[in-house]
């Protein structure tokens, strides 16, 4: 394929705007009359509320109100957090926002806050995930859930969810959820296996660390309608849960999703329900902007996860069954856990003759269960990888070689019950083994070691549509309610320009809001570029034949017989007879003109997914006296359909491997035994900062995607997947320790390393 | 994260300083990288903040056979000083380095860190080996303290209310000295898990300060450090245990003596 522009790279569209600190996130913008709030947060992790006390707060200078639960307009009463933005009766975490104070200035507001004392009896903390699920254990809510989630349930149910059984099991009431996938006999196929390896792998609650914390400003437009300005990943899943918190209508409300600082699948209607409340009980604009620490102690991280897993092979490396039980933490979080996923993701992109898997979700007093860029992959992948590593050197075959003989190709049938739609696992495998870092393994000094590992992520589907405009100057604009959450209004661009015949300096995206946008659902699952991209580009050619049409009655050639290049309409075969978009468009938009605006409408419903498939090398060195981990140099090799813009395509590629080195050696949220937060901030909370990252190399892998645009597809979660696992096994190969928990920080490779 | 609210007042000398000290919960400010977050998270909530980032103690100076370090060189104004070029004075700048970012450095300064008085803080390891000692002024006049003393516990010393310190006076090491500063960084604050700092004399002994460890840094007594360290009362917590703290200690306090060692070699 050689459409124009495809695959070259180019600076990201938003970029000079945020390199130069002009763009406006949803902090900035001026509201007159604003009022700020201030949570106040629980500190216990589960406790009654007996009292909020806010007299001395209220009696501050400058302090408009004090909110608890019932201040708030709520139309619901059920206990997610839209339904119960504040504490009601119990809390189950700590950080848990129980009342907001609402200053004329931010620094009033937080004067106040201190002085609001909320009186809680406390209630025994479940923190202890395996204990939790035990029969007769202590619940982590007390109070029943009494009603089901909203449109933010269906959003993430999005990616496969296996069924829902309950067999004869014991289990707690704190098992929300469990999820049982099976096929032919596991047990019996890994006990026939020649080689048959296990373990159990723990992996931490990781927080999102976004640049931007969690902001929203809300006020009543004088018709009444409630406008929200925010920090967003979906502002059309927002409104709805907006007007389920506050029983309106959807036309009373109006969501604008502002330029976003950074999410990675951790902001979905949080804050919004708590500015809005306010802003509707107290008829004046509100602002909250949460401060690092609340945002570490209030908002949703991934869950941590306990897996156990066993896997068996045939001598020639075939592998036979899988069989898993994951222990899924989902905190207070009684709408969705990664349960589902995360126990079809175990099986890998690989074959199995046999699986036995089964994920539970279960409560605790922790945080409340938030989405993170490929939730439920990356542990599954450490479970896996790790294994499969171990088995590869039990069979003594090469780790590579093992996976490509068991890699999925189109067609394969995947653990859920689905088939493999068009994936570049084989070919994604095939580019790291040919790397030259995999072939200096057999040469290593002491203590250095290169690992492998794989891992995909299955895409999403959404139905979407977008708007192509021409102007007079002949220029673009494509209208999309999508929030460019990873660059991609710049693959709309190149999508637009390609689909239309315009240069790509020509077109710009602007981002229109739930009262005035084509529909797109929130940003995450991988699925903008794959499902609003498809609709630019059905926008774009509607767009073409308008143009196409016009340009037909000017130059008296039938359309069929024109086309359209870098901006002028020319008769294919005479590039002489034209006639340039930009006089075309003169002759449109204008009083008595004679044609039709050229503006196109496009709209998409792919069905099947488009996953995408990453592997990792990693190199490293490990200090056998102190346990630290250098890493040396990674690779990620991903298959992206087709890298619309390849310098964007490798930004998310490095991104992602970053995130993964994060689970890997760094991140982690650790509460004590009564489930109180030791790392809420960034003193104690480790992200693998710049200097302790490699040199990354990205190989990018073209394996089109049937039914993306161009054959493109979403490519943001999978380079995350099997990072950790990746470095996890050099490390095993530099020492011969195996890490079975993450992060491997220094203490944990020193004890294992002993042991 | 609002600080409560305070006032601001910078101290054109000495006298007019210790004067706006007088207040009660007045503050001293110099890099404020310490101070700034602890008022944000209102731990501290000084009543004036007292800036005395103007004042003339900066910057380091030869007088007899003392280095003299004004307490308000920055972190980054460490690193290039040509006095500590010598092998002997090396831990200086290596320890100066490894401190923060390098916006911290260009902010923050060596008499701030003292007085902050961090248990995992870096150089006061480095000025312990080395025999430093502090000159602290209060209205009251002017007394001398040696880092031994002046640091007491977590975020306490011996510094009173009303006073500064003016100095840091580093004795020159004998030739044939080398210095150096190990440590193993928490990933997150870039605090020391454990660091040691050594100083190898000409005659091959080793003085020896650990930090990170426990309440504060402590010079090791005598020449067996592994069993100074066994007898150590060391820290603990769920991110790195007393058990591998210690362990932690022994190799860098190793590896500091091997390459002080070294470079006393190097050293005239
Ligand atoms: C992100 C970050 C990372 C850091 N990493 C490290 C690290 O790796 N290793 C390390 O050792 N440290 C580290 N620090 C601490 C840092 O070294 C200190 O914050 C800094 O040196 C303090 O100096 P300052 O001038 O900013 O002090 P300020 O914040 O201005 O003051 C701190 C305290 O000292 C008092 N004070 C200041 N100057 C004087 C004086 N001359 N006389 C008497 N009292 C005084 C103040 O009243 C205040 O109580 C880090 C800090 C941050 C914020």
């Amino acid at each position: 394929m050689s459409e124009p522009y495809i695959g070259v790279s180019r600076p990201r569209v938003d970029a000079p705007d945020k390199v130069t600190g002009a763009t406006r996130y949803a902090a900035d913008g001026y509201v007159h009359g604003l009022l700020h709030a201030r949570l106040v947060l629980s500190t216990e992790a589960h406790a009654r509320i007996r009292a909020v006390h806010r007299e001395d707060a209220l009696a501050m200078p400058g302090v408009v109100a004090v909110l608890v639960a019932a201040d708030l307009p709520l139309a619901t009463t059920g206990t997610d957090r839209t339904a119960e933005p504040l504490a009601r009766e119990e809390v189950v975490f700590a950080g848990q926002p129980v009342a907001m104070v609402i200053g004329e200035t931010q620094a009033a507001a937080e004067d106040a806050s201190e002085l609001v004392f909320v009186e809680l009896d406390s209630l025994q903390p479940v923190v202890d995930l395996e204990e939790a699920m035990r029969p007769g254990a202590a619940l982590a809510r007390l109070v029943e859930e009494a009603e089901g989630g909203g449109d933010l349930e269906s959003i993430h149910a999005g990616v496969d969810h296996g069924r829902a059984d309950a067999d004869q099991e014991q289990l707690s009431g704190n098992v929300l959820d469990r999820v049982h996938r099976t096929n032919g006999d596991a047990a019996a196929a890994i006990d026939a296996s020649d080689s048959v390896v296990s373990g159990t792998f723990r992996t931490p609650w990781v927080y999102q660390a976004y640049i931007e914390p969690q902001v929203s400003t809300a006020w009543l437009e004088p018709s009444g309608t409630l406008v929200v300005s925010t920090s967003t990943q979906g502002s059309f899943v927002t409104r709805s849960e907006l007007a389920r918190a506050f029983g309106l209508s959807l036309d009373r409300i109006r969501v604008v999703a502002e330029p976003l600082g950074g999410a990675f699948g951790g902001k979905f209607a949080l804050v919004e329900p708590l500015a809005a409340g306010a802003a509707l009980a107290l008829r004046r604009p509100v602002r909250l902007v949460l401060t690092r620490r609340e945002d570490f102690q209030a908002t949703n991280p991934a869950s941590a996860q306990v897996t156990h897993l066993r896997v068996g092979a045939r001598k020639d490396g075939t592998f036979t069954g899988i069989e898993a039980r994951m222990l899924v933490d989902r905190g207070s979080n009684a709408g969705w856990g990664v349960e589902g996923i995360t126990s079809s993701l175990v099986a890998g992109p690989y074959r199995w003759q046999a699986h036995d898997v089964v994920g539970y979700g279960i409560q605790t007093n922790r945080f409340t269960f938030g989405a993170y860029r490929a939730p439920g992959a990356p542990t599954a992948a450490f479970a896996l990888e790790s294994l499969l590593d171990e088995l590869a050197q039990a069979l003594g075959l090469d780790p590579i070689e093992l996976r490509l003989k068991n890699a999925v190709v189109e067609g394969d049938m995947g653990i859920g019950g689905n088939p493999f739609p068009t994936i570049g696992a084989v070919e994604v495998l095939e580019q790291v083994r040919d790397h030259p870092l995999w072939a200096a393994r057999s040469t290593l000094p002491d203590d250095e070691g290169i690992g492998v590992a794989a891992g995909y992520w299955p895409g999403g589907n959404e139905p979407a549509a977008a708007v192509c405009r021409v102007d007079t100057d002949g220029t673009m604009t494509v209208v999309t309610s999508a929030v460019d959450m990873s660059g991609v209004d710049s693959g709309f661009v190149v999508i637009a320009a390609a689909a239309f015949g315009l240069s790509p300096d020509k077109v710009r995206v602007v981002h229109a809001d739930t009262a005035t946008g084509p529909y797109a659902g929130a940003s995450g699952g991988s699925k903008v570029t794959y499902t609003v991209g498809r609709a630019v580009e059905g926008a774009a050619r509607a767009a073409r034949v308008k143009v196409l049409a016009a340009a037909s009655q000017e130059l008296e050639i039938a359309p069929d017989d024109l086309e359209v290049v870098d901006g002028v309409v020319r008769a294919v075969g005479a590039p002489g007879r034209s006639i340039t978009v930009e006089e075309l468009a003169k002759k449109t938009l204008r009083f008595g003109g004679r044609y039709e605006p050229i503006e196109g409408h496009g709209g998409s419903a792919q069905t099947v997914g488009a996953p995408s498939v990453a592997a990792h090398l990693s190199h490293v060195r490990v200090d056998r006296e102190t346990g630290e981990v250098e890493l040396l140099r990674h690779v990620v090799a991903q298959d992206v359909g087709r890298a619309l813009n390849p310098a964007l395509v490798e930004g998310q590629m490095r991104g992602g491997a970053v995130q993964g080195i994060g689970w890997a050696l760094f991140e982690q949220l650790d509460h004590d035994e009564d489930g109180h937060l030791l790392t809420g901030s960034f003193l104690d909370y480790a992200v693998p900062v710049a200097e302790r990252v490699p040199e990354i190399d990205t190989l990018i892998v073209e394996v089109p995607a049937p039914d993306g645009p161009f054959g493109a597809k979403g490519i943001g979660e999978a380079p995350v997947v099997a990072a950790a696992p990746a470095i996890a096994n050099a490390v095993a190969a530099a020492t011969g320790a195996r890490l079975h928990e993450l992060p491997m920080t220094p203490a944990r490779v020193w004890r294992a390393l002993r042991s | 994260m609002i600080p409560a609210a305070t006032r601001y007042e910078r101290a054109s000398d000495l006298d007019h300083a210790l004067e706006l000290l007088a207040e009660p919960d007045a503050k001293a400010i110099a890099g404020g990288q310490s101070l700034i977050p602890v008022m944000k998270l209102r731990i501290a909530r000084p009543s004036v903040v007292v800036d005395i980032s103007r004042l003339e103690f900066r910057g380091v100076d030869v007088r007899g056979d003392e280095l003299h370090i004004g307490p308000l060189t920055t972190w980054d104004e460490l690193l290039d000083v040509p006095e500590f070029g010598r092998p002997a004075l090396a831990a200086i700048p290596e320890c100066a380095r490894g401190i923060g970012d390098l916006q911290l450095r260009n902010m923050g300064t060596i008499g701030g860190g003292l007085a902050h008085a961090d248990p995992a803080s870096d150089m006061p390891a480095v000025l312990l080996t080395l025999g430093a000692a502090l000159e602290l002024r209060s209205p009251d006049g002017e007394r001398t303290v040696p880092v031994a003393d002046f640091i007491l516990g977590p975020f306490t010393s011996t510094l009173a209310d009303r006073e500064l310190i003016t100095d840091i006076a580093v004795p020159t090491p004998l030739p044939g000295s080398g210095s150096a500063y190990v440590s193993v960084e928490h990933p997150a604050s870039g605090f020391a898990l454990a660091g040691a700092a050594a100083l190898v004399g000409p005659d091959g002994g080793a003085r020896v300060a650990v930090t990170g460890i426990a309440g504060r840094p402590f010079l090791l007594a005598g020449d067996d450090h592994r069993t100074a360290l066994e007898t150590a009362d060391v820290f603990g917590d769920r991110f790195a245990s007393a058990e591998y703290r210690r362990e932690l200690a022994s190799v860098v306090v190793r590896r500091a003596v091997e390459r002080a060692s070294q470079r006393a070699k190097e050293d005239s």
